[in-house]
């Protein structure tokens, strides 16, 4: 036998034969490699290793030696006797090893996508393994946040639970109140009338009585006398008659005098009622609201129902360095792969499946087929489900051969049946986490199934020894289940291969095809045990499958965007239902504000609806009250109007309304020029709406005025609209009291003349309100102290006014007042109809007695929004809104909402000041009102936005970026949403001139030039706006104009280069020239001094702002380096910085800081308060990961360097996401190592892409 | 470095199992490729009695190409020079890939039995074995007493 088994081993391989190829000396061989190693290619020739003789090569190579037929025979026989497992790898080809190149029989790694040998594949198997096991540490790690969430689910239950208690407690306290007034009332009611009753009827039948009485007595009377005095008879003497005749004239008087009071007693009992009855029965019947509290999450409101409180990140994706693994890795393959096989790599694969790579057209096909759908489904999905890829991290984690995020997930519908069933651990009959869609493996019947095997392994590699020894899968290093699939898999073949034995001919058609139906039939079985509707075979089956699957991970996913939108759901209904209870239908309600325009002073539809209630009454005044009275006590944040609006109660009557003359106005300062040249554009547009109002008793002006705030675009309250004068007036005496500045004295006097002259009180009102707005809105807040630091802010403005005034000529003036007309036609078209979604909302919160506190109404308003918005199809929108609307803190909303209204240099600063609701609300309204979105009106909503978010009026260039944007129209959004190609780059790795080392900070000087920090060659580099290298400066060292790895380079207004300095801890100031100027700072902590400064950046009046890196800080300082202030300390909370590296200031003052390692911009104002801050960690839209550098534009867009992300975010003004671009590598639009950002006057991007050496430009 | 290749894997173990009278080939440690060889100066042969150590290094192209084998042992004979290198045919031009360690190992202790002073390597060595056999045979005799013996 031994000597049998050696005529079967090929001499040079020792192994079993494999494909014997007989040589002419009759020795034999394997084809391969054996034989292929021996042939000597020069000489075409092969020499026999046994009797070293040698042979040509017939033509076509070794393998057209003749088969040694008999050989293969004794080999097969051998086989049979022994029972032994046949050559797993027979009818195989050998080919060379993708990996380590050499020739081997080589199967598809599902890890590198390539063919790869079993020593390699076991490697990647084992670094996947090493990978899984390290992921799943990170999943131990972050499972916290899970458990978290369910202890604060828990919590959140226990708390719902005893606050609905306590609310339910508190109505049913307030039911028995009510009920024991009522019933107190009617008891008393009820005894009062009884007790009139009694009396009544006791007095009446005693008048009764004596009536009845006197009758008698009278009739008894008259009937003697007709008896007695007829007949004559002296009965009766004359005294007898004298008396007799006394009582008769006595009688006769009494009857003749006697008259019923009828009226007295046929008095009837009324029911007064204090109230109306109907009123009454309204307020009882809707004497409570349920108000759910606005969520203050300022971003992604379902994914932080996820969020622990206190709980960090947690799993994110920075941890895993898997994911920048694979993520080179797809780079890579992107490299030199053929696209359409990136294609099956990303899409096809999926959990454990291991498809056939059968090749030929029909695959291929598939592939198309497959990719042309994706994108379909990736829309839809992102669309309808903005949390989706937060659940296909976790999904991805748990299977990290997938390259691809979500689109392996979502490519499922397009899988082939065969893929399909091959896909072993994620059968349908496995439990799947509800939110995640995260199979369960222990459910999975191939992962059961595993493990018993493995179990029982033992024994079975006893059962049969032959076979394992031959298996070249089976690496002992290997851990069990793969291990033992192998060997399940592998015994199934053998099982299959004996029954077809006969047809076994080592032909390799035959082994594939017997292979292949191995899974399917396990599946098959697996599927009919469970699900039987998915047993059913053919496409039927397909799609089922596919549609569960599908069901399956949409509902796993959008049930949490669902949760997300439920309450909005909720909140859409009230504000649906408010309405219907009210005789006015929310539809209704333009017609109505157009009546109640007709009548003068308000409005509000709510005024409508309530003077339909309280049926007539002095309208404007009693629905003035009414409006007051629902301002105060449904809106936390109307309370600050209260005053306001009491005043304007006592002056309504007082204000004449005659219109304004626009002469006079002539005389008023460069500022008030502005407003002029506002007021006139407006002008004609308020004329046509003023003209309903002319009939009005208050007036034109009023209307008017009204109007122009309209037209100025916010989305103001209308509770309130009415009253813009007096509120001036309000506001102006309060600025008298607090503020000193001279403006504000200026003002008054404009006041006071406006008093003498009430023509102009329209005008000037509107002018006081614009110039003073960012004053008067402080006092409003509740602390005090922002108000002098905004005083402050005023005070130093109007030099910088003046300037800008020089500055700029009238042309763009003429301009800005076209423009702004453009404002208010655009506002005027969708302004009439906005009241509808406020009112309702606000009208029932008004009648709520108290009882619904603070922001019902907004909750009511931005909850159906929010509901609107879901419906909306555009994603991008649907995050702003969600922001805009539901997620935005009354406070952090009240600030948007002062800021932006401060922002557009017009009138509208009058609504920020009367009416909280800010200009969010205006896009929320909008939504609300079911108005086609963004995506349809973009125009009138970019401008919207661009308007929220504007600097300022007082800011030099404010009324420029409004004019900008008014004159621009669309230009920021669709510029900066078309962004991912790359215009052009500047420089490559070197030292020499144009080229970079390790680029860091990069800005823009005012003749557009390009100004590069190139930090590891110590110099300044300057190119022109077509990155041809105009200059360079500085060199290394520590002296005057010498750098040490200098970092953020900013160029102010004059052209002064300023330089961070790094490593020397210090900042530089060059002249436009290059000329060293000064520099200041040393290495410390004390004010004044750095610690690595490092991103660094100037606002329009020269303060420098730097990033002190490592003092957590940002220190400001003035143009000639005196220390001014300075904000920030370690942390993460607000306002607290950890390495800050970049900052940027908009021309409306805003300080924009990429808080780095807390993965956040934070926004301050020039004071170091936080106005708001954005961003999470992590790789969603909107997310970040260590950003950098950080760039704002003039229209208050800000770009970040995500660098982490390795990516360009874009966000709205107010920090919602708007656009992404970019990703690891080195082409163009790729990055490595992100690091400071610019953004040209004319829309150009620059990116410093320090791992690169150069400089992108987008 | 990629993976042992099956016929050296089975090659080693055969070597293990089943070692050759008078051979002992044991891989390195560290590089399995590499052998540690100690060969048995054959009977009846001036080598008789000592033990002569050689290296053995499999190339990457194994079977393809001969093995490196080296005498570390010093040793006087004809074909064997100074560095230990061995000159036998098949571990140049008359490889074949049908032979294997075991039979490479027996050649050469073939070569301790049966010197060949027509293709010498060590040329004085040869010279005094073709002129002087005695002699020649007295110094492998001393050369092995003293290099191959004393360990």
């Amino acid at each position: 036998m031994e000597q049998f088994e050696q005529l079967l081993t090929c001499a040079i391989c020792l192994d079993r034969y494999r494909n014997p190829k007989l040589l002419p000396c009759q020795h034999s061989f394997c084809m391969e490699p054996c034989l292929e190693g021996l042939v000597d290619y020069v000489r075409r020739q092969v020499k026999c290793p046994e009797c070293r003789a040698e042979h040509r090569i017939p033509y076509q190579g070794v393998q057209g030696f003749p088969t040694n037929v008999t050989l293969q025979r004794f080999l097969e026989l051998h086989i049979e006797i022994t029972g032994e497992l046949p050559d797993p790898n027979s009818g195989q080809v050998m080919e060379r090893c993708n990996v380590c190149s050499e020739k081997a029989y080589c199967s598809m790694c599902y890890h590198c996508d390539k063919k790869v040998c079993e020593d390699c594949k076991g490697a990647h198997m084992e670094i996947l393994r090493r990978e899984i096991s390290r992921i799943n540490n990170q999943i131990r790690r972050g499972i916290h946040r899970l458990q978290d969430s369910l202890s604060l689910i828990e919590k959140n239950t226990q708390s719902i639970q005893t606050n609905c208690l306590s609310v339910g407690e508190e109505v049913e306290e307030i039911y028995r109140r009510l009920s024991k007034a009522l019933k107190d009332r009617t008891d008393y009611l009820r005894g009062e009338i009884d007790r009139y009753l009694g009396t009544e009827l006791r007095s009446l039948t005693n008048l009764k009585d004596n009536l009845e009485q006197e009758v008698s007595n009278i009739l008894s009377n008259c009937d003697l006398a007709d008896k007695f005095m007829s007949e004559n008879t002296d009965i009766w003497d004359d005294c007898e008659l004298m008396d007799a005749k006394e009582i008769f004239l006595k009688t006769v008087d009494f009857i003749r005098n006697f008259e019923y009071e009828n009226t007295d007693y046929s008095r009837k009992v009324r029911l007064v009622l204090a109230h109306d009855p109907n009123q009454l029965v309204l307020h009882v019947a809707g004497f409570g609201d349920l108000n759910i509290a606005t969520p203050s999450h300022p971003f992604g409101q379902s994914s932080a129902l996820l969020q622990p409180p206190g709980g960090g990140p947690g799993l994110m994706r920075s941890k895993s360095d898997h994911r920048l693994a694979s993520q080179f890795r797809q780079n890579e393959e992107r490299g030199y792969g053929e696209r359409d096989q990136d294609e099956t790599l990303h899409s096809g694969r999926k959990f454990g499946e291991r498809h056939q790579r059968t090749g030929g057209e029909s695959t291929r096909y598939d592939r198309y087929g497959r990719g042309s759908g994706n994108d379909y489904v990736d829309e839809y999905e992102s669309e309808t489900r903005p949390t989706r890829s937060r659940y296909s991290r976790f999904r991805r984690h748990n299977a990290p051969e997938n390259d691809s995020d979500t689109e392996q997930s979502s490519r499922v519908r397009f899988q082939e049946q065969k893929a399909e069933r091959e896909r072993v651990l994620d059968t349908e009959d496995v439990a799947r986490g509800p939110l995640s869609g995260i199979t369960r493996l222990a459910d999975s019947p191939r992962v059961m199934k595993k493990l018993q095997e493995n179990e029982s392994g033992k024994k079975k590699e006893k059962e049969a020894p032959p076979s394992l020894p031959v298996q070249p899968k089976i690496v002992p290093k290997r851990p069990p289940p793969p291990a033992t699939r192998q060997v399940s898999e592998e015994d199934e073949i053998s099982k299959i291969k004996k029954q077809n034995k006969g047809a076994t001919t080592s032909n390799s058609e035959t082994d594939r095809v017997t292979e292949r139906p191995t899974p399917d039939d396990r599946h098959n079985t697996q599927r009919k045990t469970t699900t039987p509707e998915a047993a059913s075979d053919g496409e039927e089956s397909e799609e089922s499958v596919s549609s569960l699957q599908q069901t399956q991970r949409k509902t796993a996913s959008s049930k949490t965007a669902s949760t997300g939108r439920r309450p909005s759901d909720l909140g859409h209904k009230k504000a649906g239902r408010s309405p219907s209870t009210e005789s006015t239908a929310s539809s209704e309600s333009s017609t109505a504000s157009s009546t109640i325009r007709s009548t003068g002073a308000p409005f509000t539809t709510e005024e409508v609806k309530q003077k339909f209630l309280s049926r007539g009454g002095s309208a404007s005044n009693e629905s003035d009250t009414r409006s007051r009275l629902s301002s105060v006590s449904s809106n936390k944040e109307s309370t600050p109007h209260k005053p306001f609006q009491s005043r304007f109660l006592n002056k309504t009557p007082s204000t004449p309304p005659p219109p304004s003359k626009e002469e006079d106005e002539e005389t008023e300062t460069t500022s008030e020029e502005e407003t002029e040249s506002e007021e006139e554009s407006d002008e004609p547009v308020s004329k046509v709406e003023s003209k309903e109002m002319a009939k009005s008793d208050i007036g034109p002006l009023l209307a008017r005025s009204a109007h122009a705030r309209e037209s100025s675009g916010d989305g103001s309250r209308r509770t309130s609209r009415e009253e813009p004068p007096s509120m001036t007036k309000a506001r102006y005496g309060s600025q008298k009291e607090e503020s000193p500045s001279n403006r504000y004295t200026r003002n008054k006097a404009v006041y006071k003349a406006n008093e003498e002259e009430p023509q102009r009180y329209s005008y000037t009102s509107r002018f006081l309100n614009k110039s003073k707005s960012s004053a008067a809105i402080p006092p409003e807040e509740d602390d005090h102290s922002r108000y002098s630091s905004l005083g402050d802010d005023e005070n130093k403005y109007p030099s910088g006014r003046s300037r800008y005034m020089a500055l700029k000529d009238r042309r763009q003036r003429l301009a800005r007042s076209r423009s702004s007309q453009q404002f208010g036609d655009e506002e005027d078209a969708d302004e009439p109809m906005s009241p509808t979604s406020v009112n309702p909302s606000a009208y029932l919160a008004s009648r709520g007695y108290g009882s619904t506190t603070s922001s019902s109404n907004d909750l009511a308003r931005s909850r159906s929004s929010h509901a609107l918005k879901s419906r909306d199809n555009s994603p991008d929108r649907s995050t702003a809104t969600e922001k805009d609307g539901a997620a935005l803190s009354s406070w952090a909303r009240y600030l948007k909402n002062k800021y932006g209204n401060r922002t557009g240099g017009k009138d509208k600063d009058s609504n920020a000041a009367s009416s909280t609701t800010s200009g969010s609300s205006s896009t929320s309204r909008r939504l609300s009102l079911g108005l086609p979105l963004r995506s349809s009106t973009d125009l009138a909503s970019s401008d919207d936005d661009s308007k929220n978010m504007q600097g300022s009026p007082t800011t030099p260039t404010a009324a420029t970026a409004a004019a900008g944007i008014a004159v621009a129209g669309t230009f920021p959004r669709s510029q900066y949403l078309q962004k991912c190609q790359q215009l052009f780059q500047i420089g490559s790795r070197g030292s020499e001139t144009g080229c970079f080392t390790w680029p860091r900070g990069v800005a823009v000087g005012p003749d557009n030039s390009i100004v590069v920090a190139d930090s590891s060659n110590h110099r300044v580099q300057v190119f022109d706006s077509n990155g041809r290298f105009l200059k360079e400066f500085g060199q290394y060292g520590n002296g005057e104009g010498e750098f040490d790895c200098l970092a953020g380079v900013a160029v102010n207004r004059i052209g002064q280069f300023i330089i961070a300095d790094r490593y020397n801890h210090r900042i530089q100031v060059f002249d436009p020239s290059g000329r060293f100027l000064r520099s200041f700072g040393s290495q410390g902590s004390a004010d004044g001094r750095f610690n690595y400064p490092w991103g660094i950046t100037t606002d329009a009046l020269g303060f420098i702002y730097v990033c002190d890196k490592e003092n957590h800080r940002v220190q400001v300082f003035q143009s000639d380096g005196t220390f001014v202030g300075k904000f920030g300390s370690m942390g993460s909370k607000e306002g607290q910085l950890e390495h800050p590296h970049y900052i940027s200031v908009s021309n409306t003052n805003r300080v924009v800081v990429s808080d780095s390692n807390n993965h956040r911009i934070q926004i301050f104002d020039v004071n170091g308060k936080v106005i708001t801050q954005f961003g999470t960690e992590g790789s969603d839209e909107g997310q970040f990961k260590f950003p950098r550098g950080v760039a704002v534009d003039d229209q208050g867009y800000i770009c970040v360097a995500d660098s982490g992300n390795n990516r360009i975010q874009i966000f709205h003004p107010d920090g919602t996401f708007l656009r992404a671009f970019g990703c690891w590598g080195t082409g163009k639009g790729e990055f490595k190592g992100l690091e400071g950002v610019a953004m040209t006057p004319n829309g150009h991007i620059l990116v410093c892409d320090r791992e690169n050496h150069r400089i992108q430009v987008f | 470095m990629a993976a042992l290749p099956r016929r050296i894997i089975k090659e080693t173990q055969r070597l293990m199992q089943e070692p050759v009278p008078g051979i002992s080939a044991i891989p390195d440690e560290s590089n399995a490729r590499y052998f540690h060889v100690i060969v048995t100066g054959p009977e009846d042969s001036p080598f008789e009695g000592g033990l002569f150590k050689l290296e053995l290094f499999l190339p990457e192209d194994y079977p393809m190409s001969a093995p490196k084998v080296r005498f570390i042992t010093k040793i006087y004979h004809p074909n064997i020079d100074r560095l230990g290198r061995i000159c036998l045919d098949i571990l140049k031009d008359k490889w074949s890939p049908a032979l294997q360690i075991r039979t490479v190992l027996l050649s050469i202790q073939a070569l301790l039995s049966a010197p060949n002073p027509d293709d010498p390597l060590a040329n004085d060595v040869a010279e005094l074995w073709k002129v002087n056999e005695s002699e020649a045979i007295r110094n492998a005799k001393e050369w092995t007493r003293r290099y191959a013996m004393d360990t």
